[in-house]
């Protein structure tokens, strides 16, 4: 029954236009929507400040930092913002583990087989060679976005605080690994940021299909539609449950 | 009417005349200028007299005679030097050139010729780095000036000038590394220094501006055990503490960050200081392929996958 709250189903109330009688359904809950948009802060302000040092040669690199406000004020800029993002990630982890009551092996973010299934038919899909797989509440490319974001986390926070405080790193670990930490840091944040800007914008915002954008990120709603074409399993759960409470 | 045509090409006529008794007038009161510079340096050497300009030394009023010798005339310009005066030494030779600048700057002289830049002089090498080469020869400016090549700022281009010139080292000084610049490109300091923060070391930081030794040299300030003092310099790294290995750094290391690989290229590694830069089994090695296998392969992969979806669209596939 604890489900429930996560496939909630809201009807628009006193709308005269022709959303009423609509049916939306609940993909995010705030709480999920701020965390979303916090991280899309401190991620787009960590880009602009770190790219030109992972890029100093370039010839945008200085005149980024001069928007930004002189060398100085990128390093400040940049570790404030990386601490928010930590921060983030700390809420985040805390609020899923120990506020929210979903037993933990039965959310729906963990990878399963039917991902890596869902995966070959997508390619066999591209390809002409079978049907578009069906996808329940989160997709395989939702799946790996988070899963992706999460490892990247760690890893930028960890490297990160390394290059931070190399000198009390270096009483821990061999002075190659604080070196080596510069290297992770700028692969990994080279990785996320050429993944959000082609692979997750295209998959929210450029595709026909959701062009110009999926508004599930400021509303936390899907139409019925939208439900019916990305998420059908879930979609035909949420009816089978409906029924169900319906008959009960 | 009084714009008649007649009146009209009177006033053309005179319009003309005023320009040329102008023009005239003008070409009479700078004669003697130039009557003046005739006998000057200025006279033949017109664009080094330009340069001269911007000399601080011309700025403090000195002139061609102070460092080129001969007889200053008075009453001319300034800078004008009688050729045929007794002790005129014209273009001083490369390993002449201290000479000049040390009759004034007797300690940077000093401190210049116990670098290797002088040693090599000394050694018929005429072309390593005196004086004129870092500063500027005619157009010597300040060095707290941003156009001088000895600006904090332009420390690096100067340097690399001789330094990452292939030719050059490989002829002339077997031994040299000509990716130095390379090298420290892919330092901290640079970042900060290519985007306008300048508080960060460039190479006569770590190097010295003068007295510039080989880091062989025990007497030097880029020598191992000598390291840990040149990088806790007050201002830099002060309170910070260093063992002479951390210190050595890797700033200049061709077999690490240069080639994207710190630390990673196992092959060509000193085995001295392999375990202490790769770690047990290699550890920073295998760390580092990890994470450009990964990098490299999730971007091609996913990037191969917005490709194929985007081609997909135009076969007319039934979606869902």
């Amino acid at each position: 029954m604890t489900k429930l709250k996560l496939l909630e189903v809201s009807e628009t109330e006193g709308r005269t236009d022709n959303a009423v009688g609509k049916v939306y359904f609940k993909r995010f809950t705030l709480n999920q929507l701020a965390e979303h948009w916090a991280m899309i802060g401190t991620f787009m302000l960590l880009v602009v400040t770190g790219m030109p040092v992972k890029f100093p040669d370039s010839w945008w690199s200085p005149v980024i930092i001069n928007l930004v406000g002189g060398f100085e004020m990128r390093t400040q800029l940049h570790h404030a913002a990386g601490i928010g993002m930590v921060l983030l990630g700390i809420y985040h982890v805390t609020y899923h583990l120990f506020i929210d009551r979903e037993p933990l092996l039965e959310r729906k973010v963990w990878p399963t087989l039917k991902d890596a299934k869902d995966f070959w038919q997508t390619v066999l899909f591209y390809f002409g060679r079978a049907e578009h797989p069906k996808y329940g509440r989160y997709s395989w490319k939702e799946k790996f976005d988070y899963w992706g974001a999460f490892w990247g986390m760690v890893m930028l926070c960890v490297t990160g605080l390394i290059m931070m405080f190399p000198f009390v790193a270096m009483d821990y670990i061999p002075y190659a690994y604080v070196h080596l930490a510069t290297i992770v840091h700028t692969d990994e944040a080279l990785l996320a940021t050429l993944f959000i800007f082609i692979v997750h914008w295209w998959n929210v915002h450029y595709s026909p299909e959701v062009f110009p954008m999926s508004k599930a990120w400021i509303t936390g709603n899907l139409s019925e539609e939208q439900m019916k074409h990305e998420h059908p399993l879930e979609y035909e759960e949420v009816m089978r449950q409906m029924r169900k409470d319906e008959n009960s | 009417m009084l714009f008649t045509n007649r009146s009209l090409r009177f006033l053309l006529i005179a319009k003309y005349a005023l320009i040329l008794i102008t023009a005239l007038f003008i070409s009479i009161s700078v004669m003697p200028v130039f009557a003046q510079q005739d006998v000057s340096c200025y006279h033949c050497h017109t664009q080094v007299v330009t340069q001269f300009r911007n000399n601080i030394h011309y700025q403090m009023g000195f002139n061609c005679a102070d460092c080129h010798g001969g007889h200053e005339e008075p009453n001319t310009s300034v800078i004008s030097a009688n050729v045929m005066s007794g002790n005129f030494t014209g273009k001083p030779t490369r390993d002449n050139i201290t000479n000049v600048c040390s009759k004034c700057h007797v300690r940077e002289a000093s401190d210049y010729k116990q670098s290797i830049h002088w040693e090599q002089i000394k050694k018929g090498h005429p072309e390593a780095a005196t004086c004129t080469d870092c500063h500027g020869i005619h157009e010597i400016r300040t060095i707290k000036d941003p156009k001088s090549p000895s600006n904090h700022q332009n420390s690096p281009a100067t340097c690399a000038k001789c330094h990452s010139n292939k030719e050059m080292m490989s002829a002339w000084y077997y031994g040299i590394k000509t990716d130095r610049m390379d090298t420290y490109k892919e330092s901290f300091h640079w970042k900060a220094l290519r985007n306008g923060y300048s508080v960060v070391a460039t190479c006569a930081d770590c190097h010295n501006n003068h007295i510039t030794k080989s880091h062989n040299d025990p007497t030097s300030s880029t020598y191992t055990e000598n390291l840990p003092k040149t990088c806790g310099k007050v201002n830099c790294h002060q309170d910070t503490k260093f063992d002479a290995k951390i210190a050595a750094g890797l700033v200049h290391d061709k077999e690490s960050i240069h080639t994207g690989e710190l630390v990673f290229n196992k092959t060509n590694m000193d085995p001295l200081l392999r375990p202490y830069y790769l770690g047990p089994f290699d550890l920073a090695y295998w760390i580092a392929l990890f994470f450009k296998i990964l990098t490299t392969g999730v971007i091609g992969l996913f990037t191969g996958m917005v490709i194929l979806d985007f081609l997909s669209r135009f076969k007319l596939q039934k979606r869902w």
